[in-house]
C-alpha cells in the first residue's frame, strides 16, 4: 500500500485545498450579512465579535421592507418555482413511465411533416393573409399534429425513430442556448398579451415557462429511476385489471419515492436559480429573486450587508437541497443517471 | 416487455401532456421568433414590421461587437471547461480513494453548483473588490499590488472563469464519480498484481475507460458554459465597454437596450447555428478519439 501513498497525500491535499475554496465565498457572504457598516467601509473583515460586533440590522431592514420590495420577490420565486416543479416532474414522470413501459414508433418524414407545415402555413396565415400571431400559431399547431398523426400511420419509408429518440428529443431542449427560446417567448407573450390574456409579468405565464423547462431534467432522470421500478407487481395488477393511471399513482409512483425526491430537488434547483427567463418575462409584479439580485448591485453599491442577506434568502433552501441529495447520493441512488 | 402492453392505446395519456408543453412552449415560439430574424422591428420607434431578408443575419456577421462576443464566449468557455475537467477528475479520484473526511466533503463539493449563479456573482463582486475585497487583502499581504479585477479586461474573464470553474467543477466530480464507482474492481486487482504504478494504472486502465463519460461529460459543460449570461450581467455587465459582453448578453442588449426585436431574434439563431455546428464537429471529434483509443 505504500507505493501509492504520494498520490493519497496529493489527493488529500487536493480535496482539502478544495473544500476551503467552496466554503470560504459562501462563510463570506454569511458573516457579511451580520456586518455593521463600518466593518465593510474599513477593508475586510472575517471573524464575528473579534473582528466587528455582529448586528441584526440588514435583516430587519429588509423584511421591514426599508430597502424596497424584499417580500414581493420571495413569494413570487416561492409560489412559481413550487408549482413548476411540481408540474413538470408530475407531466414528466408520466412521460418517462410511457417511455420506459411502451414502444413508440415515429416516422421520420411524418415529423419532418410536422416542420414543414407549421413553418410554412404560419408564414403563408400571418405573412401574407396577415393573421395576428397567437391565432396563426394555434391554428398552425392544430393542423399540423393532426396531419402529421395521421401520416404515422401510413407506411411511409424512411427511418423510423423510438424510444430513445423521443428521450433525445426532451433532453436535446437543453441544447438550444435559452436566450432563443426566452426571446421567443417573450415575443409570443406580448403578442397574446394585446388580443387577450395578459402572459407577460404574470404567474401562469411564468409558470408555463418554467414547466417547460424543467421538463427536460424530469424526463431524463425519472426515466433511469422507473426502469429500476420491477414490472411484475403491475402486470399482477394488470391481470386483475385495474387502469392503468390507478397502477401509475397507487403503485409506480409510491415504489419512485426517492427517484421523485432526488429529481423534484435537482429541477426544484434549476428554476429557483433560473434568471434569463425571469428577467425576460417579468417587469415588476412577479419579479423573482435572481432577477432582484442581479439589480442590487447597481442599486445598493457598497452596502454589502443587504446584499449579503438578499443573497443569503436565495443561497438558504439550496443548501437544504444539497444535503439531502448529498445524502442520496452516498447511497448511491444517482449513479443510474449517467448511462 | 409483453407486446400486448406496447400497444395499449393509454401510452399517448401519458406522454402528450408533456410533449404537447414542450411543443407549444420551448419550440413552437421558435417559428414565430424565425420569421422576426428577417424583419426589421423595431419597438422604439414604432415601425411596422419590414421584410428584410438576410440583412440582420448579414449586419451580425460584419460586426466586430459580435465577433468579440463570440471571442469572449469561447475562451471563457474552453478555459472554464478544461480546468473543470482536469480539476473534477482529479477530485473525483481523491474522493473514490476514500480521503479522510470523504463524506463531509461530499455535501460541500455538491454546494456551488446549486447556488443561483446571480448570487454567486454578486458575492465574487465583494470578493474580488479592489479594496474591499478578501482577494486583494491576500493579495497586499503576500506583497503584490492591488488588482482591478472588474474594471480591466483581462483580469474581469479570469474572475468569470474562476467562478464557472468554482461553480460547476462539482459537476464533474460528480458524474466521474459515479463513473468510478461503476468501473469493473477485477481490472485494477490483475494491475495491481501485475505492479503497474499507480500513474500508469491511471493511463492505461481508468482514462480509457472512462473517456465515453469524459467525452459526455465535457459535451454538457461546453454547451452549459456557452449560454453564460447571470454572473455577466451581474459581475461586468459585458464592461468595460464591451470587453467582457458574451453572445447571449449581446443578444439581449440589443433586444431590450435598443428594442431591435429583429436583430436579437436573428442574433439568436446565429448562436443556436454556432453551437449545433460546434456541437457536431465536437461529437464527431470525440467519437474518434474514443475509437482510437479503446
Amino acid at each position: 500500500m505504500t507505493e501509492g501513498s504520494g498520490f493519497r497525500r496529493a489527493g488529500l491535499l487536493l480535496a482539502f485545498l478544495w473544500f476551503v475554496l467552496s466554503i470560504f465565498p459562501i462563510y463570506f457572504v454569511f458573516v457579511t450579512a451580520f456586518k455593521p457598516p463600518l466593518a465593510v467601509s474599513r477593508g475586510p473583515t472575517y471573524i464575528p465579535w473579534v473582528d466587528f460586533q455582529p448586528t441584526l440590522q440588514a435583516f430587519r431592514d429588509a423584511f421591514a421592507g426599508l430597502r424596497g420590495d424584499f417580500r414581493g420577490p420571495v413569494v413570487s420565486s416561492v409560489l412559481v418555482s413550487l408549482t413548476a416543479t411540481a408540474l413538470s416532474v408530475l407531466l414528466g414522470t408520466m412521460a418517462a413511465y410511457a417511455l420506459v413501459r411502451f414502444t413508440f414508433r415515429i416516422r421520420l418524414l411524418a415529423g419532418l411533416l410536422f416542420a414543414v407545415i407549421a413553418i410554412g402555413g404560419f408564414v403563408l396565415l400571418n405573412g401574407i393573409w396577415g393573421m395576428r400571431v397567437p391565432y396563426a400559431l394555434a391554428l398552425v399547431l392544430v393542423v399540423a399534429l393532426a396531419v402529421s398523426v395521421w401520416a404515422n400511420s401510413l407506411r411511409l419509408p424512411g427511418p423510423v425513430l423510438g424510444n430513445n429518440d423521443v428521450t433525445f428529443w426532451f433532453v436535446s431542449q437543453r441544447i438550444f442556448p435559452p436566450i432563443v427560446s426566452a426571446f421567443a417567448l417573450f415575443l409570443l407573450y406580448s403578442e397574446i398579451g394585446r388580443i387577450g390574456p395578459r402572459l407577460l409579468d404574470s404567474f401562469p405565464g411564468l409558470v408555463l415557462a418554467y414547466t417547460a423547462f424543467g421538463l427536460p431534467f424530469a424526463v431524463w432522470l425519472m426515466r433511469d429511476f422507473l426502469s429500476s421500478v420491477p414490472v411484475e407487481v403491475e402486470e399482477a395488477a394488470l391481470v386483475d385489471d385495474i387502469g392503468r393511471f390507478r397502477i401509475f399513482f397507487g403503485i409506480v409512483l409510491p415504489m419512485a419515492v426517492p427517484g421523485l425526491i432526488a429529481t423534484s430537488m435537482i429541477v426544484l434547483a434549476f428554476i429557483w436559480n433560473e434568471f434569463l427567463f425571469a428577467l425576460l418575462l417579468t417587469t415588476g409584479r412577479w419579479q423573482t429573486l435572481p432577477v432582484l439580485l442581479a439589480g442590487q448591485q447597481s442599486s445598493r453599491g457598497d452596502e454589502w450587508w443587504a446584499i449579503s442577506v438578499a443573497a443569503l434568502i436565495s443561497i438558504a433552501p439550496m443548501v437544504v437541497v444539497a444535503t439531502i441529495l448529498g445524502r442520496m447520493m452516498r447511497s448511491g441512488l444517482l449513479s443510474g443517471s449517467i448511462k | 416487455m409483453s407486446a400486448g402492453l406496447s400497444q395499449d392505446r393509454i401510452k399517448h395519456a401519458f406522454l402528450w401532456p408533456a410533449f404537447l408543453l414542450v411543443l407549444a412552449i420551448s419550440l413552437f415560439p421558435l417559428i414565430y421568433a424565425l420569421i422576426v430574424s428577417f424583419q426589421s422591428v423595431r419597438l422604439v420607434p414604432p415601425l411596422p414590421p419590414r421584410f428584410v431578408g438576410f440583412d440582420n443575419y448579414a449586419e451580425i456577421l460584419q460586426s466586430a461587437r459580435f465577433w468579440g462576443s463570440m471571442r469572449v464566449t469561447a475562451t471563457i468557455t474552453l478555459a472554464s471547461v478544461a480546468l473543470q475537467y482536469v480539476l473534477g477528475f482529479a477530485l473525483a479520484l481523491a474522493l473514490h480513494h476514500n480521503v479522510p473526511g470523504a463524506s463531509l466533503y461530499r455535501v460541500t463539493f455538491l454546494l456551488p453548483m446549486f447556488l443561483a449563479p446571480v448570487g454567486v456573482a454578486l458575492i465574487a463582486r465583494m470578493i474580488f473588490h479592489p479594496f474591499l475585497g478578501p482577494v486583494n487583502d491576500l493579495f497586499t499581504t503576500l506583497g503584490f499590488g492591488h488588482v482591478e479585477f472588474l474594471t480591466r479586461a483581462g483580469p474581469a474573464i479570469a474572475v468569470l472563469v474562476t467562478i464557472e470553474v468554482w461553480q460547476w467543477t462539482p459537476f464533474v466530480t460528480l458524474l466521474m464519480l459515479a463513473g468510478l464507482q461503476s468501473l469493473p474492481h477485477e481490472v485494477f486487482e490483475a494491475a495491481k498484481v501485475d505492479d503497474i504504478s499507480p500513474w500508469r494504472r491511471f493511463w492505461d486502465i481508468t482514462f480509457p475507460m472512462l473517456l465515453p463519460l469524459s467525452v459526455a461529460v465535457v459535451f454538457i459543460r461546453l454547451v452549459e458554459g456557452f449560454k453564460v449570461i447571470d454572473t455577466v450581467f451581474v459581475l461586468t455587465g459585458g464592461g468595460p465597454g464591451t470587453a467582457t459582453e458574451t453572445l447571449t448578453l449581446f443578444a439581449y442588449n440589443e433586444g431590450f437596450k435598443k428594442f431591435n426585436l429583429g436583430m436579437t431574434s436573428a442574433l439568436s439563431f446565429t448562436f443556436l447555428f454556432v453551437v449545433i455546428v460546434f456541437g457536431t464537429i465536437y461529437l464527431a471529434l470525440a467519437q474518434r478519439l474514443v475509437r482510437r483509443v479503446t
